[in-house]
């Protein structure tokens, strides 16, 4: 009887243990289940990179999972921004959201973390490897056409025209400005009168454009591959008292440019989508993690924005996303 | 209904018992108290399941609609106050004098600092003409507002107040500020007359997006707001909207009001609630995620679950714990009760269990000990009606034995040999003395060979000397015990059948001696000895013949094996010609208080 009893005892506790480690481990299941995704943008500042960051925000809060974000203190800091790369792989972080300051240097850590099982999303620039499990862009190249297109037509189709690019080595700057001279081609009355590049230097462009208005005061218009470039360009222009005479083709929307379009001066711009790359990014990082299947890349169109249409309700909130 | 339902349920219960063919108690009692468990298990975790699961989906519900009532109750008030910051300067404006002046801005300055959710206020005339307006911004020259809804539609309907939608405010130079705006006709004194106009109160939109950014439903779900014409006024997720990621169902919204309802939209199940804003018609619309709602009634199912499984296997080990407790004593009883059936009485089982199983072990005690008294009362009885027998068997001895001694006697008196009568008379008379020797059944030694002498003297008148014999006795056994006339048969054996048919002159020999421990009787003849199968039968029939006392050797021996036990008796060695040796083995005893003392009493109570 004894033995029985004994024997009755152990039995309870057994289903009481395993009762417990049942509990415990469904608490565990739901606090893991949230995944970890680490974004690591080229720089927290400015327009761009604030909107792509803020599209990320806005998935991760629909999708139910947690963003870890970094980015370099200094946009150009390429080591830093590998670093910072190479810690995420160590945290083991469920998917990595990249995007890159350099078209080859993070290569290798991208590599290594894809080798891991870690899926790797590259946002707004390309990388020089294909181990990554997708790259979600700006059609670069279609923009800077879209672009040619648009600033024919303000032309008339005909006259000079002068391109201040900002990057000669961005795969992007190249591709915008491919885009751009594909376009242009077709008008053969559109010629290209000169071509410069600011590296991204809103001084620089200002200068640049002055140069090129007074040695070419033949120019109908002028195209600006990015937002600083467009500033600066723009800024010559008003200075110069050209308004209306030389037009400008834009790229992106800062209050700057809004302001010159306001004015008349910025005649239209072509506006990405950086919001939805971030929102994608993320999307595209948990169908990677649920091992979807998805395109290796993914191009976000962009859109021309004229000086008469800025004020249209659906233009309102792509120029304007940020509510101060 | 119900009865058949039982009969159907205890029938297939019963069957699915049958076809385990065990039907211990320990596996029915398990069994049922399984099938018991599970149909009680299985009915309340329902219940409880539907029952929690309910609240949880009203609780869900009511979450949802007091978040939604929380917000519109904001709203209200936020939109409350833009009203009556217009009614004010509606009635400032009204009351100046001439406009513009100084004192309208200043008044306007002291409510728009006070104020910091208010980014303009502005007066126009019906014209589209800056009036007043602070902060003093430049207005676009680009801009028609008469052209613009805000403006448009006040003058058109003097008496509704116009809520705008958000919009990025674009009639001052260099501002480009998410607001919502108020306009309402006003009527001001210009130049001595009353002219109408319109005011315009912006408020900034960031105050709705905070206000509605931080309220979630749920762990993904959020609110969105529309216009009475179903344009968005706030999403959370604008821009996904904006670009056409993101769509929601505004046409069905639309038809309702107030309420909820649950829609599927997108591959998703969603519960949609929705309030109206007071003053500006806005609709409020709560998106909750159904899947979250069901995720916790599957969280309390699983719950549900694991306790009732948690509950059965309790239940089932409690119950395989008390039928093995039942049952046990049983088998145990069982076990017991098998050994009886194969003969083994002397069990005692310890009575222990339920009541019923103790009182069960008690009554099978008392039916073991009551047959093993029986069985013992059986054996006596039967070994003292053969002492009985056999003790009636001594008396036929001598009525026989007496006529043939008293002829002889008769004849030696007729030829009157005086000295024969006396020796035969003398002889007979220590026969009988020591035959009957008061009844006892145990004697000594000495009075046994006396008895056998006298005997022999008898048996050798009267055949006419035709035998000697001799008793030889080692002195210290005279004194032991013996029971009585055993001798005499065994002599009475050799003469009729060892002497008797003798040419020669025959010889007997009885002689009394210790061996092997034992008492030792020996009767020995040079008579004809028998042949073995004779031999062989001797001790095992009743013999033939009724010659003699009748009380054959097989007599002696079965009641020495019935007083002494079976390692004593009879043990008879015959050749043919030669003789025969009859020994007869006897315990020694030297009291009064032998072990046979047992029969001598029940041979008395019988």
């Amino acid at each position: 009887m004894r033995k029985m009893i004994k024997l009755f005892r152990l039995v309870f506790l057994t289903i009481f243990t395993v009762f417990l480690i049942s509990c415990t481990k469904n608490n565990d299941i739901n606090n893991t289940s949230r995944k970890n995704i680490s974004l690591i943008l080229r720089t927290s500042y400015g327009y761009h990179w604030g909107t792509i960051k803020m599209g990320a925000y806005a998935a991760a809060r629909e999708f139910n999972v947690d963003i870890d974000y970094t980015s370099p203190y200094d946009e150009d800091d390429v080591n830093e921004q590998i670093n910072l790369v190479n810690q995420a792989i160590e945290k083991k972080v469920d998917a990595l959201i990249l995007g890159v300051s350099d078209y080859e240097a993070l290569s290798e850590s991208i590599e290594r973390a894809y080798k891991q099982g870690i899926p790797v999303i590259v946002v707004d620039s390309e990388v020089d490897t294909e181990k990554v499990n997708s790259c979600i862009l700006t059609n670069n190249y279609e923009a800077g056409k879209k672009a040619g297109d648009v600033l024919a037509d303000i032309i008339g189709k005909e006259g000079k025209v002068g391109i201040i690019n900002y990057d000669k080595e961005d795969r992007n700057a190249q591709l915008r400005e491919e885009g751009l001279i594909s376009a242009i081609k077709k008008y053969p009355e559109v010629k290209v009168a000169a071509k410069e590049y600011c590296f991204s230097d809103m001084k620089q462009a200002y200068n640049l454009a002055k140069k090129m208005l007074s040695e070419n005061p033949d120019i109908d218009a002028i195209v600006a591959l990015n937002e600083v470039a467009s500033e600066g360009v723009a800024q010559a222009v008003d200075e110069m008292k050209l308004k209306g005479s030389v037009k400008v083709m834009a790229f992106n929307s800062t209050f700057q440019e809004i302001d010159y379009m306001d004015k008349g001066i910025i005649q239209a711009t072509i506006v990405q989508n950086p919001f939805n790359m971030g929102y994608l990014s993320v999307k595209y990082a948990l169908d990677s993690i649920e091992k979807k299947e998805i395109d290796k890349r993914i191009y976000i169109d962009s859109r021309v924005i004229y000086r008469d249409n800025m004020y249209l309700p659906e233009n309102q909130k792509l120029l304007f996303p940020f509510i101060k | 209904m119900s009865q058949r339902l039982f009969k159907y349920l205890k029938n297939s219960f019963m069957g699915i018992i049958n076809s385990f063919r065990i039907k211990s108690i320990q596996f029915i009692i398990t069994v049922s108290f399984m099938f018991i468990t599970t149909l009680a298990m299985v009915f309340v975790g329902t219940t409880i399941y539907n029952r929690i699961s309910n609240l949880a989906e009203q609780n869900a519900f009511i979450n949802t609609r007091q978040i939604i009532d929380q917000v519109n109750l904001n709203l209200d008030y936020y939109l409350r106050s833009m009203l009556e910051t217009s009614n004010y300067l509606d009635n400032i404006i009204y009351y100046n004098e001439s406009i513009p002046n100084e004192k309208l801005t200043e008044q306007m300055n002291v409510v728009l600092n006070s104020r910091k959710d208010i980014v303009t206020l502005a007066v126009f005339s019906s014209e589209g003409e800056l009036v007043a307006g602070v902060p003093p911004f430049k207005v676009k020259n680009t801009v028609d507002i008469t052209e613009q809804d805000w403006f448009k539609v006040p003058l058109q309907e003097p008496a509704n107040l116009f809520f705008s939608s958000p919009h990025v405010q674009n009639l001052f130079e260099g501002q480009h500020n998410w607001v919502v705006s108020l306009s309402r006709q006003v009527t001001f004194n210009k130049d001595g007359k009353k002219v109408k106009g319109v005011l315009l109160v912006d408020m900034n939109f960031n105050v709705i997006d905070q206000l509605c950014q931080k309220v979630s439903l749920g762990k993904r779900g959020y609110i969105y707001i529309i216009d009475s014409k179903g344009n968005i006024v706030y999403h959370p997720q604008q821009q996904l909207i904006n670009i056409g990621l993101k769509r929601e169902n505004i046409e069905e919204v639309l038809e309702h009001v107030f309420g909820r309802y649950i829609d599927n939209f997108g591959g998703e199940e969603r519960l949609v609630t929705i309030q109206t804003v007071n003053y500006s018609r806005w609709r409020i619309v709560g998106i909750a995620y159904m899947d979250e709602i069901v995720g916790i009634k599957k969280d309390i199912g699983n719950y549900v679950l694991w306790i009732s499984a948690l509950g059965m296997l309790i239940v089932i080990s409690i119950s395989a714990f008390i039928s093995a407790k039942i049952s046990k004593p049983i088998k145990q009883l069982e076990k017991s009760m098998k050994l009886v059936e194969e003969g083994q009485f002397d069990i005692n089982i310890d009575v222990k269990g339920e009541a019923e199983v103790a009182q069960l072990s008690k009554t099978f005690n008392l039916m073991v000990t009551r047959i093993r008294q029986l069985m013992k009362q059986i054996v006596h009885e039967q070994e003292a009606k053969r002492i009985s027998e056999i003790n009636a068997l001594q008396a036929q001895i001598n009525p026989h034995f007496l006529y043939n001694t008293l002829d002889s006697i008769v004849w030696m008196a007729e030829h009157e040999k005086s000295e024969d009568v006396i020796t035969m008379v003398t002889a007979l008379a220590k026969l009988f003395r020591i035959s009957i020797s008061r009844g006892k059944n145990i004697i000594t030694v000495r009075e046994e060979l006396e008895h056998a002498k006298n005997y022999l003297v008898i048996q050798k008148k009267r055949y006419k000397n035709k035998f000697e014999f001799e008793i030889e006795a080692q002195g210290e056994v005279l004194d032991l015990k013996t029971p009585k006339l055993i001798l005499q048969p065994i002599i009475e054996n050799a003469i009729y059948h060892g002497i008797e048919y003798m040419v020669d002159k025959g010889f007997i020999k009885v002689s009394v001696s210790i061996a092997d421990g034992k008492l030792l009787y020996q009767v020995m003849d040079n008579g004809l000895g028998m042949e073995p199968e004779v031999l062989n039968n001797l001790l095992i029939n009743e013999p033939k013949s009724k010659k003699g006392s009748g009380v054959g050797v097989k007599n002696v021996h079965e009641r020495i094996q019935l007083y002494f036990g079976r390692e004593y008796g009879l043990q008879i060695e015959s050749e043919l010609e030669e003789g025969t040796n009859v020994k007869i083995w006897l315990p020694i005893v030297r009291d009064e208080n032998p072990e046979g003392l047992l029969h001598e009493k029940n041979d008395k109570a019988v």
